[in-house]
């Protein structure tokens, strides 16, 4: 049998070209980042069991997972709320094995978890014409008083289901918003953003999530 | 269209799946039994009501939070009165018998 051996590589390794991007100007008005190096969970609470898996988080991460569609930062990881009784543990990569382990065994019993570390692809959409970018995309209402730092929306983009946060605003004071898609999707979904944002110029690059 | 999910708040229509009346009730073969439950079912499973009006209907919140919902919705102008999760819909409240 043929030797056979996966190797981990970027959904937008094609799609991504660092650098700058359509109309030039002193600044960039959208940047956007694909962040690696994440973990991703799938939190599911079992019937009848809301409390205890709320009680588990707040015990493993410091916080109350949302129960509306807000994104709140805890211990090391941001939980976004995905559904009722559900949320999706986002953090940045140290050991896997050893973050996943943790969660596998606080939330033994009340919930169900699924792996997605594989199988979504974050992006990150910032700076100060980014909400114009995205409004071409999304029928979401981002107006700051719609939609402020920490809330967040299960949503469709180009008949795909994306999750939805705001991030706490860059240094600059503008929007960031953090859009996780699916893997086999990344790379048209990014096409898709980028074409968004060319008439504002664009920064595109990858970062280590942190 | 927009409707107004009571998890998510309100979308446009393409996230959303029409599943139909929500009215029929599954016959139960325990209670009713035999032929009965036999014309039971074919109701339960063919037969609607073609409302020009207010009725009760499922929808699908695929695009958004996959939580299933209950519409009231004005067949001929549209409106939708109400939306509300329906029995089952979360792990926090056990699923209600009957529907
Ligand atoms: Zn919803």
């Amino acid at each position: 049998m043929a030797d056979f051996s996966w190797t981990t590589q970027s959904p937008l390794k094609k799609a991504l070209v660092p650098g700058r991007h359509g109309a030039a100007g002193a600044t960039a008005g959208v940047t956007l980042t694909e962040m690696r190096d994440i973990v991703l969970m799938q939190v599911m609470a079992r019937r009848g069991k809301a409390a205890e898996t709320a009680k588990a988080a707040k015990k493993l991460f410091g916080v109350e997972p949302p129960v509306s569609p807000k994104a709140v930062s805890g211990k090391g990881a941001t939980l976004v709320w995905s559904g009722p009784d559900q949320f999706t543990v986002f953090a940045p990569r140290s050991d896997e094995a050893a973050q996943l382990e943790a969660m596998t065994k606080a939330f033994a019993g009340s919930a169900s978890l699924s792996d997605q570390c594989d199988g979504r692809c974050l992006i990150r959409v910032s700076g100060p014409r980014a909400r114009d970018a995205i409004a071409k995309f999304s029928s979401l209402d981002l107006h700051d008083s719609v939609f402020p730092v920490g809330s967040s929306a299960n949503t469709s983009v180009d008949h795909t289901a994306v999750n939805f946060w705001r991030d706490a605003n860059g240094a600059d004071g503008t929007p960031v918003y953090s859009m996780l898609v699916f893997t086999s999707f990344a790379d048209s979904l990014w096409h898709v953003i980028l074409d968004s944002s060319l008439e504002y110029g664009v920064e595109a690059s990858s970062a280590r999530a942190a | 269209m927009r409707i107004a999910c009571p998890f998510c708040g309100e979308r446009e229509n393409g996230e959303f799946t029409y599943l139909g009346d929500a009215s029929p009730k599954r016959p139960n073969f325990a209670i009713d039994g035999g032929e009965v439950v036999e014309d039971a079912f074919y109701d339960y499973v063919y037969l609607r009501d073609n409302v020009a009006g207010v009725m009760r209907e499922y929808w699908y919140h695929g695009g958004g939070c996959r939580s299933w919902l209950v519409a009231e919705r004005n067949t001929v102008t549209h409106e939708f009165i109400s939306v509300k999760a329906a029995p089952g819909a979360g792990a926090a409240k056990p699923a209600q018998a009957g529907e």
